[in-house]
């Protein structure tokens, strides 16, 4: 039987005994070739396929997945098995197909999933690197390609493509690291020889770093160092279903200020970028959605059955990391905002990214980690490594004050963001 | 043909059962099944790896197909790799007190939710419980003729509650996962503890950040040696010059007396019967009256690396094998718990863990504790939220000062290169002194 006639089978099967059935599904092929101790280690290669089942019967949901076609009928019983279990709820149905306007700008129809491809990719890396007198530790070049379709018993049925060029590299000088990345739909965005000469600068620039009393400093976050404080902290807490189940900080703060007004965050599926589409994950149409508009809290994200059980509208931020049961999540996430003078011109302690960024918690916003490849900036210039600190602080605290935002937006994964300078922040030294 | 000194076959097949919980309401609760095989082969340089679902294992002709896309890939490899020989042998799985499969999906939930319901005391505004239950299926064979098979069957779960106060949230966990049977009978307590640290910590104080001395209970001691040690002893890393314990072997690291052991054979969480690439396990002293004696290791570091015993190869289903931990442990001092506060005097007790990350080529590594009370002349405190450590893992081990005689073990997840294993991690309460405690509090 070919994937259609599958996908068209289990639905008609699944309709004999509930009200709706949905079939996301995933194929996927990529290469991978890494580096170890500076050289090609391992070529990799692979390919996945995987059927995830949602059934639908008087507001009781059922999920179910499978990675082997052969377990279809299994999967389908199990789905409707969990639906037995799950609590009932407000259901209105799946989405019917509807006129997608626009295009995703996910896919490059020039990638190539070719080992030697990434082999290229493996040799500029390296070539980058060599600018500077460090030992290489590993690093990757990744080229995929997937398909993900979406089919329900309503009569939708949507498919798209994703490729992603992903490119990493780790490099050392005595006892200092640097690690850099890349990643895009479209290999031309990025380049590999560019990303192992900053690995490898941040390495060589960052030995011999003096210590730092501890005390209060005004500080820059790096577009790295804020992702990962902003992806573990803020995130969460713009999901409709945190919100509804008293999880989120935001909760009850719609149409306050929250942050400075310098500071927008919006989500734009629509932005070529990692998580470009012009349908969520249960084919529901993606929308720009502006959460915090010059500082001021607006909405929230929610998914179908969120947004069913709570009387709110989907406002297509269903994700599926991984092919399986949806959850709220963002597409092309941008902290935004007008930038005036350079960030790096009065003296300030650097942070290009942090260690333990996910042992923050998340509900109150407070964190406290160690910092990665930390310098005293002045002059727009990164001047002197600092050896070791930890910075400890709150999210939601230090968004309401900033010092101002860089000139330099980056996407790491789905966010894109400048660096941020904040004032007055507590870091622990030696 | 593509030239293949060597490859191996494995294949995990299985079901991954879930159940979520969401403030008293049945979010999901369900099977899903998977079929992953992952092919090696080493060329006559490095490895060519190839990932595939749904793969014949005993067809012949597949898997001939599958070894010479493989030994193409490999071909593109510049990095020479050596395999050294290493024991082989089956541990038997240990049996199941009670296999999860023999009780039915309603009544998993049913209990699920009574630990949910317990965690939800006054002030608790949501509770929210995740049960998970692995049954994994393993195969695997390689061209040196090594066959092996078993079934592991994981059982757990995670309890989580948030009180709020005046718009402060706080939060308390718990979790309890195990490999020797069903695991949801009797943990009511465990939902009620997460509860009531979620309120106590209402009332809270933020830690001062600085350096001084701390006690570690035993679960936040486990999560430090596997962040401080554990990693940094990974044969890999050790190989590609990302570990400052690189050439240390036979060097005086830690204090006297301190042993740190990981052992895949114990039956913990983190037990495997026979490493991923077919290796014996067995219980490997990281380090002996703190001097560091052993690299942890697959066959390739350590025909690179040497100094250390084989066997700690682990695979998530359908990724290549990379040197991990499995159980990860100090053993016992004889120092007892309230010996050790009043040797403290003035510092910190720090109890339960958020995770932890290490760069382990720079030597520093970062965890946190879920909560902590201030100890002042040698007696508990006030209660602490929100508190981190950092440690520099050349000097920490010698801040040593005492060790306790209460070893612990705590079931958890490690991820490294991408991949997620179960582990376990634990240790005796500890004295370390010098820690540097990142808190944001006056």
């Amino acid at each position: 039987m070919n994937r259609e006639d599958l996908i068209d089978r289990v639905l008609r099967e699944g309709e004999r005994q509930a009200d709706e059935v949905e079939i996301f599904y995933v194929r996927g092929q990529g290469v991978s070739a890494r580096i170890k101790k500076g050289v090609l280690g391992t070529a990799e290669e692979s390919e996945t396929w995987n059927m995830a089942i949602r059934t639908v019967r008087d507001g009781r949901i059922g999920f179910s997945s499978t990675g082997d076609p052969d377990r279809w009928r299994e999967c389908l019983d199990a789905a409707l098995a969990s639906g037995t279990i799950a609590a009932p709820q407000q259901w209105g149905g799946f989405p019917k197909s509807a006129a997608i306007e626009g295009t995703a700008y996910s896919a490059d129809p020039n990638l190539i999933v070719e080992i030697e491809d990434a082999a290229g990719m493996v040799r500029d890396l390296l070539e980058g690197a060599a600018e500077h007198p460090v030992e290489v530790i590993g690093g990757a070049a990744d080229l995929a390609r997937s398909y993900l379709g979406i089919a329900n018993t309503g009569g939708l049925f949507y498919g798209m493509e994703r490729t992603v060029a992903a490119v990493s590299l780790e490099a050392i000088r005595e006892q200092s690291t640097g690690y850099e990345f890349d990643a895009s739909p479209f290999p031309a965005d990025i380049s590999a020889r560019a990303t192992g000469e900053m690995a490898a600068s941040l390495a060589a620039r960052s030995h011999g770093g003096r210590d730092i009393e501890t005390g209060r400093y005004d500080i820059v976050l790096s577009p790295i160092a804020a992702a990962s404080i902003l992806g573990q902290i803020l995130l969460p807490a713009l999901s409709g279903r945190n919100v509804k189940a008293g999880r989120s900080f935001l909760a009850d703060k719609i149409g306050e200020q929250i942050f400075d007004e310098r500071l927008s965050v919006y989500d734009d599926p629509s932005a070529p970028g990692l998580g470009s589409a012009t349908w969520d994950a249960e084919g529901v149409p993606t929308n720009r959605l502006i959460f915090v508009q010059q500082g001021v809290l607006d909405r929230f994200a929610y998914d179908l059955k969120t947004g069913y059980r709570y009387g709110e509208r989907s406002t297509g931020s269903a994700v599926r990391p991984g092919g399986g049961e949806p959850g709220i999540g963002v597409h092309n996430l941008f902290i935004d905002g007008p930038r005036a003078g350079d960030v790096g011109e009065e003296r300030a302690v650097w942070i290009h990214d942090v260690v333990g960024a996910h042992t923050a918690n998340p509900f109150s916003g407070d964190f406290s980690v160690e910092i990665s490849n930390p310098f005293w900036m002045e002059g727009g210039e990164q001047t002197e490594p600092i050896r070791t600190a930890m910075f400890a602080g709150n999210a939601f605290e230090m968004l309401r004050d900033i010092g101002g935002l860089g000139k330099d937006d980056r996407r790491v994964g789905r966010l894109t963001l400048p660096s941020i300078r904040l004032c007055d922040q507590q870091i622990i030294g030696t | 043909m593509a030239e293949a000194r060597y490859y191996d076959i494995r294949c995990t097949k299985g079901e991954i059962t879930l159940i979520d919980i969401d403030n008293g309401l049945i979010e999901s609760a369900g099977t899903s099944y998977f079929d992953r095989t992952v092919v090696r082969v080493l060329g006559p340089e490095g490895w060519g790896i190839l990932t595939r679902d749904h793969v014949d294992i005993d067809s012949t002709r597949e898997i001939v197909a599958l070894v010479e896309e493989a030994a193409r890939l490999a071909a593109v490899t510049g990095d020479r790799v050596d395999l050294a020989d290493a024991p082989r042998s089956l541990l038997p799985v240990p049996p199941l007190t009670e296999d999860p499969r023999d009780i039915d999906l309603e009544e998993k939930t049913r209990m699920l939710a009574e630990i949910e319901g317990a965690a939800r005391i006054p002030e608790v505004v949501n509770t929210r419980a995740r049960y998970t239950e692995g049954i994994d299926s393993v195969r695997f064979l390689d061209s040196s003729g090594n066959e092996y098979s078993y079934e592991a069957v994981r059982s757990g779960f995670s309890v989580l509650a948030i009180a709020s106060r005046n718009g402060m949230m706080q939060m308390g966990s718990e979790r309890d996962h195990t490999t020797t049977g069903f695991n949801l009978r009797g943990k009511q307590d465990l939902g009620r503890k997460a509860g009531e640290v979620a309120v106590s910590l209402l009332g809270a104080k933020l830690a001062k950040g600085g350096s001084m001395r701390a006690v570690l209970d035993p679960e936040l001691a486990g999560v430090f040696t596997h962040e401080a040690v554990g990693h940094a002893s990974e044969g890999d890393l050790v190989r590609e010059g990302a570990s400052v314990l690189a050439g240390r072997i036979g060097e005086q690291i830690g204090c006297e007396g301190l042993v740190i052991v990981d052992d895949p054979s114990l039956h913990e969480f983190g037990f495997i019967p026979v490493d991923a690439e077919g290796v014996a396990v067995r219980r490997t002293e990281i380090i002996r009256d703190g001097v560091l004696s052993s690299y942890l290791h697959n066959r390739e570091t350590l025909a690179a690396v040497g100094d250390g015993v084989p066997g700690h190869a682990r695979a998530e289903h359908g990724a290549p094998p990379i040197v991990r931990m499995s159980n990860t442990f100090v053993e016992n001092g004889d120092a007892a718990y309230d010996e050790i506060v009043a040797e403290c005097r003035d510092g910190i007790l720090l109890i339960g863990s958020r995770g932890g990350q290490v760069d382990p080529g720079r030597g520093i590594f970062q965890f946190n504790a879920e909560y902590g009370y201030l100890i002042r002349g040698g007696e508990t405190t006030d209660m602490v939220r929100d508190v981190s450590l950092s440690g520099e893992i050349l000097s920490t081990l010698h801040d040593i000062t005492l060790l306790g005689n209460d070893l612990k073990m705590s079931p958890g997840y490690c991820g490294k290169g991408g991949q997620t294993v179960p582990v376990s991690d634990g240790a005796p309460h500890i004295l370390l002194e010098n820690a540097t405690v990142g808190g944001r509090g006056a």
